[in-house]
């Protein structure tokens, strides 16, 4: 699944380290989310939703392919 | 992890050390064998260990917020599940590999054993997935 939390994340001018402290999960989270190695769980999924002000479809791009 | 959980583990360190202490002592006054002269020393190094963990998760903020991270991160959750998925596997097919070794050398109780752990590890998977069924 393709999402835009890298460029949510520039946008709002906040570092991983920063964002992964918010969400109380490591860093290195952060990082695989962002390369989309790693799909979140819903819980995880709303949380960072919410760190972003927009609906989880806005942050999460569910790609069929 | 919270405080009575750590508090739980702190103790049960402070039981680990104390058998050590009390199986290493009773090995060297030569009451029980090496081996469990061995195994006490084994667990007070890992009393010991776990202790200092515990005592820093209680005084330092710092190691404490580490830890919780680690703990309650879920894709380390996610890796350590998988991990051990996969021990699992890879662990019964080093079975079947030396059970079928065995066979061919001969060694019929070795075989028997790698077979038996084989039947064993697919008993528990299935008990597992059963009581996991009724979880989720």
């Amino acid at each position: 699944m393709k999402n835009r939390i890298e460029e949510l994340r520039k946008e709002k001018g906040i570092r991983q380290d920063e964002l992964s402290n918010v969400l109380g999960v490591s860093r290195q989270t952060i990082s695989s989310l962002e390369n989309g190695r790693y799909n979140p769980s819903i819980t995880l999924a709303y949380k960072i939703a919410k760190v972003f002000d927009l609906a989880i479809e806005d942050v999460f791009i569910f790609d069929e392919e | 992890m919270n405080c009575n959980k750590a508090l739980r583990r702190m103790l049960l360190s402070i039981i680990w050390i104390i058998v050590g202490i009390v199986l290493f002592a009773l090995g060297v006054m030569g009451i029980l064998d090496e081996f469990w002269y061995g195994f006490g020393s084994a667990a007070i190094a890992v009393g010991v260990i776990q202790l200092i963990r515990h005592i820093l998760y209680r005084t330092n903020d710092e190691y404490k917020t580490k830890v919780d991270v680690k703990v309650n991160d879920e894709r380390n959750r996610f890796l350590s599940s998988q991990a051990w998925a996969w021990t699992g596997y890879v662990f019964i097919l080093c079975c079947a590999a030396a059970a079928i070794v065995f066979k061919i050398t001969g060694e019929d109780e070795l075989c028997s054993l790698c077979a038996t752990g084989i039947g064993l590890m697919v008993f528990i998977y299935f008990v597992t997935y059963m009581i996991l069924i009724r979880k989720y």
